[in-house]
Order: structure tokens, then sequence, then C-alpha cells
């Protein structure tokens, strides 16, 4: 009976997670962690689920909750970290080490330490891998990793976690896996986690194709990896994939294509104007496809749900439907 | 079943955790400091107001849904109207043969859009029949359902060859197969032109999109010259140069066969006189040429001069039922036999240059 420990359970996919942990007679526990406060959604899971808040980015919250008696009684033997509910402004100021990293490092050592975690899970983003020139690129797990200097501060936080991950692949004490996952969306049609559309511009003569992953899917991904024998580096993804300027038009203002030379105004405009920092990233121009042959084959991982775009004009949106 | 409900959490440091049914000291502060503020901004703020609700304004009927910018751009355009004229009917069921064997809608694995290549099909449907005049012949050697590989010869500075020969694979293939081509890594890095050839299906040359298609039993195909086969001067003209193995090397880890494509045409359609390497160099260009029209008339003057092409598919290669597996660790069983392939299409072409020369003769 699996006692499953999460970090940033606040989240959409965690959301799924709960659900789908809840209702999986091998979890015996499952202990949430997040910032904000209780979710809602838990309300209807409280026999097995448990949530703590607490600021995970602050060293002292997750010390004093991993030296704790109730993490001691709780005898987790599974961590999962969903690195993506943390996320705000202070984290995207260049040259600040963003939260996750520590927090990771904090969770691994804390799982080496305690000889009853034997899982670690992690659930990290497709944009770490470093994108080869086309429309299209199909990335396999041994792609590169980006290290751009010039590179989007959460991107690389991504990577460094992601690093710290790959390191415990080599120790026999934990069976850890690494999960990349695209853009989510969410069944309200919201698009996660894509930092490639979060400012709203795309090169001019560039419309790179990216793969998405409906919040179901990557929670169901989660879930195999939670009861596979199988450590390793995984890419999850749907079978879909769009072009950016398609995912960009449920937004408010659609994609607005600048020459790249451009980029480096509109940057000065927009931060002055505290709407963040635009940047001709290599994924901009780049299209990002998962190759998920290897989840496939090894944790059994099908998409079960399509992502499609309804509607037309100002309502078109992301959806997400059962395949039948 | 663990209860942990009752216990109380052991986080002392916890600012957040009520414990003791008192507020803790930070939560204590951070909630007067907000009185204090709260009632500095706003020191009697009335009761919001209930306001009677008014019924709706009669404004007559309603008014039927009009089409939005979007709704136009779903209809069809002047350009599918016009792809629509070039396409006969059994054009468009080849074509739809082909988009449902993909299952592609609206954009497959690799970004090819369906109605982007009808498109654009209509288009070089035109130049394959009326500019190019375009011969084929040993349609039998491609597989009807699975894969294979197309190994051809390459010409020319704009890949017209590599158009014509997914035209050809359309019209007189049967069934009728979608032949994605293998373009270099540098198109991929050029504004527009990575868009329109993901879309038509052309794949940028990974090997990991190249496994891809593979593995879902697609045509591909592969020029395995490279840039070197555009750089050729007129002099040299159909003489193959040294070809890469990557293909050989796929084809055997896929058991797909190899089938040499021979295209005649292609190098006559704009012959190199020479190749200014330290500009292309400077530019990022794969080649800077000087043709008899380029650069003398500008962008105008890379537009092919309207030769007669000539496709033959010879027979298939199936290394992979005579070698074992692992043979792609050795380097020069690879070598060898990507050799065997360049000589197969190097005689094709021999041959068709030589009937084209008797033809002129």
């Amino acid at each position: 009976m699996r006692r499953v420990l999460i970090g940033h359970m606040d989240c959409a996919v965690g959301r799924r997670l709960v659900k789908a942990l809840y209702h999986d007679p091998d979890v015996a526990l499952v202990y949430g962690l997040g910032s904000g406060p209780t979710p809602s959604f838990l309300e209807p899971y409280q026999e097995k689920c448990f949530y703590q808040r607490l600021d995970l980015a602050k060293a002292r919250h997750l010390t004093g909750f991993l030296g704790s008696e109730r993490f001691a009684r709780a005898r987790f033997d599974s961590l999962i970290l969903l690195p993506f509910g943390q996320e705000n402004a202070a984290e995207r100021i260049p040259g600040k080490v963003p939260a996750l990293v520590s927090e990771t490092r904090r969770l691994l050592e804390a799982a080496r330490r305690d000889p009853r975690i034997e899982r670690f899970v992690m659930l990290s983003s497709a944009f770490v891998y470093s994108p080869e020139p086309g429309n299209v690129n199909m990335m396999a797990e041994e792609e590169p990793l980006s290290f751009a200097a010039d590179g989007d501060s959460r991107v690389r936080a991504w990577i460094d976690a992601d690093l710290l991950c790959q390191n415990e692949l080599k120790g026999p004490e934990l069976c850890m896996t690494i999960l990349r996952a695209p853009a989510i969306v969410t069944e309200a049609g919201e698009l996660l986690h894509c930092p490639p559309l979060e400012y709203g511009t795309i090169p001019l003569g560039y419309d790179p194709m990216i793969s998405v992953i409906s919040d179901r899917d990557a929670a169901r991904a989660l879930m195999l990896a939670l009861h596979s024998d199988q450590p390793g580096v995984y890419n999850v993804a749907g079978r879909e994939i769009f072009p950016a300027s398609e995912l960009l038009r449920p937004a408010r203002f659609g994609p607005l294509p600048l020459p790249r030379s451009l980029f480096g105004a509109v940057a000065l405009v927009s931060q002055t104007l505290g709407r963040g920092r635009q940047q001709a990233h290599d994924y901009q121009r780049y299209g990002v496809v998962l190759d998920t042959s290897r989840a496939r084959e090894a944790l059994g991982f099908e998409p079960q749900y399509r992502v499609e775009l309804r509607g037309r004009g100002g309502e078109r949106q992301l959806d997400t439907v059962r395949y039948r | 079943m663990v209860d942990l409900k009752g216990e109380t959490p052991a986080l002392g440091c916890d600012p957040f955790t009520q414990t003791d049914g008192t507020l803790p000291y930070l939560l204590k502060l951070r909630e007067r400091t907000l009185r204090v503020v709260c009632d500095q901004q706003e020191p009697s703020r009335p009761p919001p107001r209930q306001e009677a609700r008014a019924a709706p304004p009669d404004l007559g009927p309603e008014l039927p849904d009009l089409p939005s910018f979007d709704d136009a751009e779903e209809l069809p355009g002047w350009l599918d109207r016009l792809a629509g004229v070039a396409l006969d009917r059994a054009d468009e069921e080849r074509l739809n043969l082909v988009a449902n064997m993909l299952a592609a809608h609206p954009y497959d694995a690799l970004g090819l859009s369906p109605r982007t290549a009808r498109r654009a099909y209509a288009v070089f449907k035109l130049l394959y029949r009326h500019y190019f005049r375009v011969a084929s012949s040993g349609h039998a050697a491609i597989p009807e359902k699975s894969g294979a590989i197309l190994a051809a010869n390459h010409g020319g500075l704009l890949p017209f060859d590599g158009a014509m020969v997914v035209v050809d694979m359309l019209l007189r293939a049967n069934p009728p197969r979608l032949a994605r081509a293998i373009v270099d890594r540098w198109a991929g890095t050029l504004p527009f032109v990575n868009i329109f050839y993901s879309r038509v299906g052309q794949v940028i040359g990974t090997r990991e999109n190249f496994r891809s298609l593979l593995r879902t039993s697609q045509i591909v195909l592969v020029f395995p010259e490279g840039t070197a086969g555009i750089r050729k001067r007129a002099a040299d003209r159909y003489v193959l140069q040294k070809f890469n193995v990557g293909f050989v090397e796929e084809s055997i880890r896929h058991r797909v066969p190899i089938v040499p494509t021979a295209i005649v045409g292609a190098d006559d359609q704009s012959p190199v006189l020479y190749d200014v390497k330290p500009l292309a160099r400077l530019l990022g260009l794969p080649v800077f040429p000087i043709t008899p029209t380029f650069p003398l008339l500008g962008p105008l003057g890379l537009l092919p001069y309207p030769v007669k092409y000539e496709i033959q598919y010879g027979e298939p290669f199936r290394f992979y039922e005579e070698f074992p597996q692992h043979v792609v660790d050795d380097a020069n069983a690879v070598r060898y036999m990507a050799e065997q392939v360049r000589r197969r299409v190097q005689e094709i072409v021999d041959r068709g240059v030589l009937r084209r020369r008797g033809k002129k003769a």
C-alpha cells in the first residue's frame, strides 16, 4: 500500500492526481503540500487525502515539515513533485535562483535520508529541451537540454531540478522517474506552463508546433510512473500538436508576429510597462513535439484525451475530449 | 487506514498552522495591520445597495448570427477555390485517400496540414504536368502500405526535384502515397519556408523525425548527397556525390526497403557555373551560386528553366534481409551499403541521361 507525499498539490494536475490516487486501492495515504489554502477539490476525498499549507519556497517551512513528527508518522514511501505549482513574478527575475531547485534538493535529501521512501516521481517540462531549427522537432529523451545563457529563468530552474533528479537515476536508493510533459490543457480550456506563448508574440515567419497534454492524461502518466518499477526519463504528451498561433488565438489579443530584430526594443517597452520581459528564445521559433514511444513501451502510457480547438471567432477555446 | 486527523501537526515554526484555537502571532499581526490599513482607506463604506432588477429593454426580433473573421477562414478561401479548379475528381479522391491513411486532422505528428498540402499540390501538379512535363516509371517498387526510403539524387538550386517526386507519388503510385522529404536543417531556420515545408509534409532531417516517419510506415524521400548535390558545377551534372549513410542505418533498424530513385532533369534546371564559397559562408548559406541568370536577374534568376524531368524507381534494396541488425554499428559495412545504393542510382541516372541525349540526337 503506497503512502504518497505530493509537492505542490494545489495545481491543476494535482487536482486530477488526487482523484486518481483516492480511487486507487493500492494507495493508503495521500498527503499534499502547497502554498495556497486548502483546495476545495480535496473535500470529497478527506478519508485518505490530507493537505498541509506551507510555503515550499521557504527553507524553514519545508525543513520544519520534513523534520516533523507528522512526516515521520506518515511513513511515506513515494514522493511526487509537481513543480508547476510554484510560479510567481519573483521567480522571473533574472539571476535569482528560483525556489524549485532548492525545494527539489531538500525533498531529494529527505528521500535519501528516509529508508522507507523508495520512489520519487517528478513532473518536468518539455521546454527543458534545446529545440533544433525547424517548425517541428520530434524530441526524444536523449535530446540535449537547453543551456542557453539568455534562457528563461523559470525554464533554467526546471532544467536544474530535472538534472538534480537525473543524478538520482544512477544511485540504487531511489526509483526515480522523471516525466517531461508539454503545455498542459485543463478541463476549463486553460493552457498552462507553455513559456513560448506567455508573451503573446511570435517571431515573424515562424509558427512553431507545440505538443499539448490534457491535465487528466498528465495525472494518469504520474499514476503509471508511481506503480512502475522502471526508473528513467520519459516524455509524455497527447497525440495532437498545434501551431503556436492557433494556441494563442483563444487569448485576448491573438499572436503578434514581430521581426526577430525588434524583440530587443519590444523587450524594453514590455519591461517598462511591467508586462514581463520579451525575449526571442529558440522555443519561440522552433517547435517542440515529444516522442512518447519510450513511455508507451515502458509505462504503458497512451493518451486518453484528445485536445482540440472548439468554437469560432472570439469564443474559440481549447477543449479536452475523451477518445472513443 | 491511517488516522492523522486527530493529531496536532508538529510544525512549531509554521506560521500558517492554527495550533490551539488562537491565531499564531504572524497571522494576528497581519490581520491587525490589514484592519488598520483598510480602516484608513475606507473609513465608512456604505453597505452595498440592492438594486431593483429592471426588465430587459425590448429590442425587437433577434438578429441572425453573423459570421466572424475566423468563420470566413474556416470557409473555403480563394486559395481553396483555386485549388478546386486545378484538381479534378480523381485528384481529390487520391488526396482524400492519403489524408485518411495519415489520419491527419488538422495536423499530423510532424506538422502536415492536409488543407495546406491540398493547395500546394494543386500548384505543383500544374508544374508537374505543364512546366517540367514529368515522365516516370518503376512504381511497382513502391510498397502499397508499408514504409520505404526513396534514396534519390539531388540537383538544381531550389528543391523542385523533391516536389516532383512527391507529386509523382500522389499521381502515379498505386495506391497513392505521400512521400515525406527530409530537408536540410538549414531550411528550418528560414522564416516562412520552415512553416511551408512543415505544412506540406516535408520534415527537417533530425534522426528522431526520420525514425518517427518510419515507425508510422510512411514513405521517406532522402537526398543522401545533401547540399553537395546542389553545389556541384554544371560540368559535374549527373555525377553523384558521396552519399551520407544515415538512411541505410535507419533502413536496417526499421526493416524498410531502400528504393533507388533517379531524377533526370533537375541538374539542368539551374546549372551552377561557380560556387562563391566565401560569400556563402559569410551569408550563412549552403551555396552562393553563379548561374547564367543569377545574380544577373536577382532572385528571379533562381527560378528553374522549363526542363523535362524523368523519374525512375529502381529495384529496392533489402539489406535487413541480408544482414543482422547489429551491422549498423559497423561503419565500413554501412558505408559499403550506401555505396551500393549510390552506384545503382548512378546507373539509372546514366541510362536516363543517355536516353535523353539519344532522343535529342
